[in-house]
């Protein structure tokens, strides 16, 4: 990984035109020989398309990471060699290449960052050949709350849904009481992310304030081009409040939509998405006074480690972390501890046992920790806040944030009437 | 399925107007990219799977030229123009080689150019979703029309749709010019044969075809977000459009592209899970019933 | 007839023994993972070709069958009360149902007309894939991985185990589709594909045919999903979008239509390229789209149809008879 993104991608371009010549007289595939000085890590994520940015910075996020410890002479002498590839977000390919990785391509850890349909098909890879895996940005909880889904090797590195709909809801339904919103609606992604994500906040925001009553549910299309039926049916029921778990390309074209109806004049929108920095640098017209989950913000935490996270990842990518980048980030770091650990072991099971139940530094964690719990291989302690929408970058403020206790008491209920866990 | 929704909303004006108004602004764009594509096939007998790709491209000119003027009107004649020119630079290039060919070579073909167009705009413009903003001129309050509101800017690419629409249908029934294209689709030989240079024609209509998509293109850059790949969505609906509508029948692309609106708009009413997968059964009626499409008479113009 | 039979299935068995000592030549799983993909979506353009070069079906919609192929048989291993045999069974006589059903309609229509219905059918059950959240997991595919239970001894679980698995059935299905290829019906459908009226005044039920070749290759189609399922432990609503048929029709286009193991050869050819360019630059649909212009408009056929044409030519040289030089027009493998 080197500085320039472009010009690695016009390098690999010229090399790559030099590999079609000779596919045809190489035969099978090329099988990599593991180099006993390196350690290399693979991943898929999602290069191209329409999500191919936030493939990007998870590979940016992760290389921040292998390439510090790099320059600091490795891990007992040993390189780390990020291996990526693009899974252009289609699950069988996703599975197909994370094999392709562990099998020709010598890697001996997967740092997985495909969205939800993709990890839950890596999943089932890592079942069969366990190494160790993290997946980095599968919002979905039940692929490792799920016990039926347990891998002892795999591990999540991101946000999980039910965490941030404990947040979304306590934060919410603080504001409906204020404001005097009772009159909801949601319009979300018609995909399982979309409506679990929906489902979730709806149920919490009434638990904390019964008399909020949604009128309507509109699911347009994941990637749809256009909200216009959309945003007329929802200026039909004459909302006070809007929740939204649109994201990425699609939120955007939404709001701007929106902004030529006027639909933010009379309407408070909350959104699980629009505090993720490419979302909130592409709108042109920004409303103000959005209500957001949170996705990255160089202003909180508000640390300095914080800040200098998000200027190296600047200097790399030109513009602030996403989500996505700092998921990734965190799972990196999470994989070069346990490595460190083992003494360079690459062994899944040694690395798994030395992941379950540990804290890391990290700058993205409360208080400056972030810790994989050990019962379901997935992080708690990292940033869950909600904040609003200012004109002025990097355009969130206010910042209100949940005890992570209160949050974790209420995932426990969860867990159990999902049947996850007894009780 | 929703129906009681669907039947409260039309029977409240406000509702039924602002639907009715979705049902236009979604149709008129698609029927722009659509009417293109028909054009194409009915003169050229080739069925462009590139289509969405050169939506995809007048998007992308009208993005640069309104970031470099400033001056929306600039940036729609830039998207349609500059992708007339690259159809015209494509059909010479590619197109050319495969008239004639069966269907297979030509989908093929056209799924390679729009992956190149797709990667190539990746290149150059980076992986980013991209916004081009309202223009100032449309920054304004959306228009009560029956109790339903309709943002201004919607009216303008209604119109502009519309416009073009009525230009091409002139064009082709009403001018000389129209008159030998017409010829080319029945009778390519005769039209070579009275000293008129077929090739030149046929660059010329793929690059009109091409433009009605650049502008397309253009007209939906101030709304839309920007991503390689974004003509892909396009591509189905304007090919369901072409299906229903008959192919080579720019007054059929017209029908079926307001159809596919009307069923996009009151869909997300009363059965929102299912409106693509009714427009192929939709598509799958038509060609069955009357495989031509609504509007076809012969399998070309 | 018996001949041909004997010989199909000694070449099945002959296969099978080849590819079960391959990987002791070139170790490997990577080797073994790239084998069976290549058997998944080969069998997909096999049954393609034997509508599109046989007898002159151009569908678009093919994907619809693996994609059943891949569903049904990851739900009915799901449910856990069939064994794999039956479930594999049952599949197929499954989507041999379908076919039929999609088929009555398809096959009425002629040319462009028939490639669309194909297509619109494929993308309803695309949609309903999507819909249907609670029997197939909507976006998510089928969740938790596919069971594999031992039957007969057998036991799927162990990586060559399963490669065997997979080779046996691509090869059964190969068998079967080469038997028609050269059979009197495989000859009747080429009729049909070169001049269908002439066809009709001969006699022949032209529907009945191309239905029941349609219900063969749909057939075949879903075990190619069965594999694919079987392989990635799940099956993804993308196993039925338009693309994954482009795919099939690619592999033809790459390989050739004339011979019966040109799609093979295509779909193998793909699956290199694919390979080799991901590991290279992440512009990968740049250049295939490149050598889909290179190959599609300069050999403007497969490349197994210009060796087979250059086979024809050599054999031309040494024998002389026009008769026999016509025969080979109808290729055989």
């Amino acid at each position: 990984m080197t500085n320039s993104m472009k010009t690695i991608g016009r390098r690999d371009f010229l090399k790559a035109a030099a590999a079609t010549t000779t596919v045809a007289v190489t035969g099978f595939p090329y099988v990599a020989k593991a180099d006993a000085n390196t350690i290399r890590i693979g991943m898929t994520t999602i290069l191209s398309g329409r999500v191919a940015m936030l493939g990007n910075t998870a590979r940016a996020g992760a290389s921040l990471v292998f390439d510090a410890v790099n320059q600091a002479g490795g891990i007992n002498g040993k390189k780390i060699e990020f291996v990526v590839r693009d899974s252009e977000g289609k699950p069988d390919v996703a599975a197909k290449l994370t094999r392709d990785l562990i099998n020709s391509e010598g890697c001996e850890i997967i740092l997985s960052g495909e969205s939800s349909a993709g990890s839950f098909a890596v999943q089932e890879v890592i079942r069969s050949l366990p190494v160790l895996c993290v997946h980095a940005e599968t919002e979905t909880s039940s692929l490792t709350a799920d016990p039926k889904l347990f891998v002892k090797t795999a591990f999540r590195s991101c946000r999980q849904g039910i965490h941030d709909a404990v947040v979304g809801g306590i934060y919410a339904s603080k504001l409906a009481k204020e404001k005097d919103l009772k009159r909801w609606v949601t319009c979300s992604p018609d995909y399982a992310f979309g409506r679990d994500n929906t489902a979730q906040f709806i149920e919490l925001v009434k638990m904390y304030e019964p008399s909020i009553e949604f009128v309507d549910q509109t699911w347009p299309k994941l990637y749809a081009p256009d909200y216009t039926e959309s945003i007329t049916k929802i200026l039909s029921q004459q909302p006070q409040a809007i929740y939204s778990a649109l994201w990425g390309g699609d939120l955007v074209a939404f709001v701007e939509q929106a902004n030529l109806y006027r639909l933010f004049d009379n309407t408070t929108m909350f959104s699980t998405a629009i505090g993720d920095t490419p979302v909130l640098t592409a709108i042109k017209q920004l409303p103000e006074g959005i209500h957001t989950a949170y996705r990255y913000s160089r202003k909180s935490p508000d640390t300095q480690e914080n800040r200098d996270f998000a200027d190296s990842f600047k200097k790399l990518m030109g513009y602030d972390p996403t989500g996505w980048g700092w998921e990734a980030n965190v799972g990196a770091a999470f994989i070069v501890e346990a490595l460190k650990r083992t003494n360079g072991k690459t062994d899944g099971a040694a690395l798994a046992s030395e992941l379950e139940d540990m804290t890391i530094k990290s700058p993205l964690g409360v208080n400056g920790e972030i810790t994989m719990r050990g019962s379901d291989h997935t992080i708690i302690n990292y940033p869950v806040a909600w904040s609003q929408t200012v004109r002025k970058a990097p355009y969130l403020d206010n910042f209100v944030s949940v005890e992570w206790s209160k949050i974790l008491e209420f995932e426990k209920e969860w867990q159990k009437s999902k049947g996850y866990i007894q009780g | 399925m929703d129906t009681d929704a669907l039947f409260m909303c039309l029977s409240s004006s406000a509702c039924a107007a602002t639907q009715i108004s979705t049902a236009f602004i979604i149709g008129m764009l698609l029927f722009l990219v659509a009417s293109g594509l028909s054009l194409i096939f009915g003169v050229l007998n080739v069925t462009n799977f590139a289509h969405g790709g050169l939506y995809m491209l007048g998007a992308y000119f009208a993005l640069s030229t309104f970031e470099v003027t400033g001056n929306f009107w600039a940036a729609l004649v830039v998207a349609a123009l500059a992708t007339g020119v690259v159809g015209i630079i494509l059909e010479r290039l590619v197109i050319s080689r495969i008239y004639g060919a069966d269907l297979l070579m030509q989908l093929l073909v056209c799924y390679a150019l729009t992956l190149i167009m797709d990667d190539a705009v990746r290149f150059i413009y980076g992986s980013e979703y991209k916004m081009m903003g309202m223009p100032q001129v449309f920054d304004l309050p959306p228009v009560a029309i029956a109790g339903g509101f309709v943002p201004s800017y919607y009216l303008f690419m209604i119109g502009a749709s519309a416009v073009a629409g009525l230009a091409l249908w002139f064009v082709i029934n009403r001018t000389r010019f129209g008159k030998v294209v017409r010829a080319l689709a029945i009778n390519p030989k005769m039209v070579s044969a009275l000293g008129i240079n077929t090739t030149l024609l046929y660059a010329a209509v793929f690059g009109v075809g091409s433009g009605l998509a650049g502008l397309a293109g253009g007209l939906a850059a101030p709304i839309r977000t920007l991503t390689p790949g974004m003509g892909l969505s396009f591509l189905l609906d304007s090919f369901i459009i072409i299906v229903i509508g008959g192919m080579g029948s720019i007054g059929g692309a017209f029908v079926a592209s307001i159809l596919v609106g009307f069923i996009k708009a009151f869909g997300a009413i009363g059965f929102p899970l299912f409106t693509d997968g009714l427009m192929f059964v939709i598509m799958a009626i038509v060609l069955i019933l009357k495989p031509q499409g609504l509007f076809g008479e012969r399998s070309a113009l | 007839m018996i001949s041909s039979l004997a010989t199909n299935i000694g070449l099945a068995v002959l296969g099978i023994a080849a590819f079960a000592i391959l990987p002791s030549i070139f170790p490997g799983a990577a080797v073994i993972d790239f084998i069976i993909y290549v058997a998944a979506y080969g069998l997909l353009a096999m049954s393609l070709n034997m509508l599109v070069g046989l007898t002159g079906l151009v569908a678009f919609g093919h994907a619809i069958f693996f994609a059943f192929g891949a569903y049904s048989f990851g739900l009915l291993m799901q449910s856990g009360s069939v064994s794999i045999p039956a479930a594999v069974l049952l599949t197929v006589v499954g989507s041999a149902l379908l076919a039929a059903i999609t088929g009555a309609i398809c096959v009425r229509l002629k040319d462009v007309y028939f490639s669309f219905i194909t297509l619109a059918f494929q993308m309803v059950f695309y949609s309903i894939i999507l819909t249907w959240v609670g029997l197939t997991g909507g976006d998510q595919g089928l969740l938790g991985g596919i069971p594999k239970p031992v039957f007969m001894g057998i036991d799927l679980t162990n990586g060559y185990t399963q490669y065997l698995f997979c080779i046996t059935l691509f090869m059964v299905c190969a068998a079967i589709m080469r038997q028609v290829w050269q059979s009197p019906f495989g000859y009747t459908l080429r009729l049909i594909r070169d001049n269908a009226t002439r066809a009709d005044f001969l006699g022949v039920n032209v529907f009945a045919m191309k239905l029941a070749v349609f219900v063969l290759s749909g057939a075949m189609a879903s075990v190619g999903g069965i594999i694919l399922a079987l392989f990635v432990s799940g099956a993804y609503p993308e196993f039925a979008f338009w693309t994954t048929s482009g795919d099939a029709i690619f592999a033809l286009m790459l390989g050739g239509t004339k011979l019966f193991l040109g799609p093979l050869f295509g779909a193998f050819l793909l699956e290199l390229i694919e390979h080799f360019v991901r590991a290279h630059t992440e512009y990968q649909n740049f250049v295939l789209g490149i050598v889909i212009l290179l190959i599609v408009l300069g050999l403007k056929r497969g490349i197994a149809d210009h060796l087979y044409d250059l086979a024809v030519k050599l054999r031309k040289r040494d024998r002389k008879p026009v008769a026999v030089t016509k025969l080979a027009e109808a290729p055989d493998a």
